[in-house]
């Protein structure tokens, strides 16, 4: 039975800490009839309480059938991703009190692209399986260490993979997918980003059968861009660019079977030879003649609106040449495929990169000395 | 220096017009290049660039599509204007994402400046910002000005504002505003005299990105925005962005035909749709030759009766 609701926070609380009046909505999922109510919960909590906790306290004082998932509570086990105003958080990571303080009554509501099981507990048995279909372990077939030694990875072959390896299978990413909502069956950013995980592991030896199938039908060039899965995920893995990664990889490896990266090469061969996207040619250039052909009815109508420039003579831009000139010295450079991605994470990423990470020739201490904090100085 | 309407110097910026407006949407360069001076700007428009690669050289050829959108930012540098502006929502997702990785990276602005100097493109120091045409006028002088140009009003067209999606995420990179809960269509509808029609959908995928390769799934993203948008009371949607005014005006047809395949009930689609720039034309009093609605394959002509009624 759940307990009455006491009027002071300080059993969770200790005498120190203010309190304050916290309200939020909830949507109720019953899973014996699918019925479904938002109803207002309102408790005292302190302030430093985070979502998750506000949940806790009004299961253990105003309603025990609350259902919802935790385990950590500190960001790492990715229990408890859940919607908050319909944008996916962990509710161990999003602080109360400014959301008090502007007095807005936040909605809760279990994450989207997953069934709903009760409550805010949706079922991850998709999601799983998608990550399985990722084979998400090593497939050794890199060269063996000598006989009693390590193999080592530099530093700069973990940069490749060094966001993909941060995530923490919430599924915050996934819950806002807008491909999945109109395709179930695309594997998806969290996957897909796993699948990058391992495709940049220089220890995995199955990099381009791995490719291969992920470029399935319901694979990488299934992703719509919408940039959701980097906007919500809370440990900056970005899935998007790991998916571009991916394709740049594919394309690397000559892997171009798929409409999408017919597509994508399109737009290099207009950029090296017109400066501008040859448009009309985008067509048949991604889809085939064939597909085309049937189209020809829709394209007509386009064609009518003037949706549908001529392609000759072509609209070359001016000083194309330098762009033509570009190409050939980034080729020679050499930062093909997730490379390319990956020079670009310095400055792009929501994660610090410090040079010296992980760097084991940089000790804090000498063996045998007393250590020493450096930000706060000498010791008293 | 020339004027806007109200005696106040107008505004340079380098102008990058993007592919579609070259070709396609020419409507939009049209009725951008006519309101310009209207909302204080002055347009400055670059000749030696390219496609910036519309998230396709990113994802197939990402240190091209690095050097690429180098080149434009570098000649809108050299332009002196300390901003260049876009039409496009991927052209400045795109712009800015590399303005980003030059302006955060030391030696990659280095390595990049070299190869630019290698084939006679002057460098770039970092010093440009990108902004979308949106940015300059939903606040500021620009917003004060487009509330004086839009005399003749909108008359309280109900109006749907449909961002897509790289003008909000990720907004690490774009920032103007909240992506969740943007502002900047609504405040420029009102300040048309149009009423704004709210609906989730807004913030979502057009799914033009994977029409081609992906068409059927592209469809039913296509699908939420306009159909919450009728459902809304919409006479019209306008958008910032001419990929998803393609996806949305261009083919709406097909997600006609599509729907009536699966529902044989459904009932059309006949939504308008309008680039920013011509909507706000209309309230300007732009020249019909000069909005072009006439290159849209949904017709606007509810939306302009409804005016003159």
């Amino acid at each position: 039975m759940p307990s009455e609701p006491t009027a002071a926070a300080a059993s969770t609380n200790g005498a120190l800490s203010p309190t304050m009046d916290v309200a939020v909505k909830i949507w109720r999922v019953d899973p014996e009839t699918g019925e479904r109510a938002l109803k207002t919960y309102e408790v005292e909590a302190p302030e430093w309480v985070t979502l998750l906790d506000v949940l806790d306290i009004i299961k253990d004082r105003v309603d025990g059938t609350l259902a919802y998932r935790k385990s950590c509570r500190m960001m790492i086990c990715g229990s408890c991703g859940m919607r908050m105003d319909g944008a996916a958080v962990l509710a161990c990571k999003t602080r109360m009190a400014d959301i008090v303080a502007a007095g807005h009554v936040p909605v809760i509501s279990p994450m989207g692209n997953l069934p709903i099981v009760k409550d805010l507990v949706v079922d991850m048995g998709p999601f799983w399986s998608k990550m399985r279909a990722m084979k998400p372990w090593l497939q050794p077939g890199y060269e063996e260490p000598p006989e009693g030694k390590e193999y080592h990875v530099s530093q700069e072959r973990m940069n490749v993979i060094h966001k993909e390896a941060l995530c923490i299978n919430c599924g915050c990413c996934v819950s806002e997918c807008n491909s999945m909502e109109s395709d179930p069956d695309f594997l998806g950013p969290a996957a897909l980003a796993k699948g990058m995980r391992f495709v940049g592991d220089a220890r995995d030896g199955a990099d381009v059968e791995r490719l291969e199938e992920y470029n399935s039908e319901h694979g990488i060039w299934d992703c719509t861009r919408c940039y959701f899965c980097n906007e919500r995920c809370p440990k900056g893995v970005d899935p998007r660019d790991a998916i571009a990664k991916l394709g740049a990889e594919s394309i690397k490896h000559g892997i171009d079977r798929d409409m999408g990266a017919k597509h994508a090469k399109w737009f290099v061969k207009s950029a090296e030879t017109t400066g501008w996207l040859r448009e009309t040619e985008l067509v048949p250039k991604t889809q085939g003649v064939v597909s085309s052909i049937m189209q020809i009815k829709f394209a007509m109508g386009l064609a009518r609106r003037g949706k549908v420039p001529p392609p000759f003579p072509p609209h070359v831009a001016a000083d194309v040449k330098e762009a033509r000139a570009l190409r050939d010295i980034v080729q020679q450079q050499g930062r093909e495929g997730a490379l390319g991605h990956v020079q670009g994470e310095r400055a792009l990423s929501y994660i610090e990169h410090h040079t010296t990470a992980g760097n084991r020739h940089a000790p804090e201490i000498t063996p045998g000395e007393e250590p020493v904090n450096r930000d706060v100085g000498e010791r008293p | 220096m020339s004027a806007a309407t109200n005696g106040t110097a107008l505004r340079k910026v380098a102008y990058y017009k993007g592919c579609l407006a070259s070709l396609s949407a020419k409507e939009l360069d049209t009725s951008t290049r006519a309101l310009a001076p209207k909302v204080g700007l002055e347009l400055d428009e670059l000749e030696s660039v390219t496609c910036c690669g519309a998230g396709d050289i990113h994802e197939a050829e990402p240190d091209y599509y690095l050097h690429l959108n180098a080149r434009i930012l570098a000649y809108g540098e050299a332009t002196g204007s300390d901003t260049l502006m876009t039409v496009c929502n991927v052209c400045t997702l795109n712009l800015r994402q590399a303005n980003h990785m030059l302006q955060n990276d030391e030696a990659l602005l280095a390595r990049v400046n070299a190869n630019l100097e290698a084939v006679g493109v002057p460098p770039y120091s970092g010093a440009i910002e990108v902004k979308h045409l949106l940015w300059l006028i939903a606040e500021g002088e620009g917003y004060e000005l487009l509330k004086q140009a839009a005399h003749k009003g909108l008359k309280g067209l109900r109006v749907a504002p449909f961002y897509g999606c790289q003008i909000l995420r990720p907004s690490k990179l774009l920032g103007f505003e909240d992506p969740d809960r943007p502002w900047s269509l609504e405040a420029i509808i009102e300040a048309c005299g149009g009423e704004v029609v709210d609906y989730p959908a807004k913030i979502k995928c057009c799914g033009f990105p994977i029409i081609q390769a992906r068409e059927e799934t592209a469809l039913r993203e296509l699908m939420q925005p306009i159909a919450q948008a009728r459902d809304a009371g919409a006479d019209a949607m306008v958008t910032p962005c001419p990929l998803c005014h393609l996806s949305l005006d261009a083919w709406q047809s097909k997600l006609n035909a599509s729907e009536r395949r699966e529902n044989p009930r459904h009932e059309d689609f006949h939504m308008p749709i309008l680039h920013l720039s011509q909507l706000i034309g209309v309230a300007a009093g732009l020249e019909a030759s000069e909005l072009k609605f006439k290159r849209h394959v949904v017709s606007v002509k509810p939306v302009l009766e409804k005016l003159e009624a």
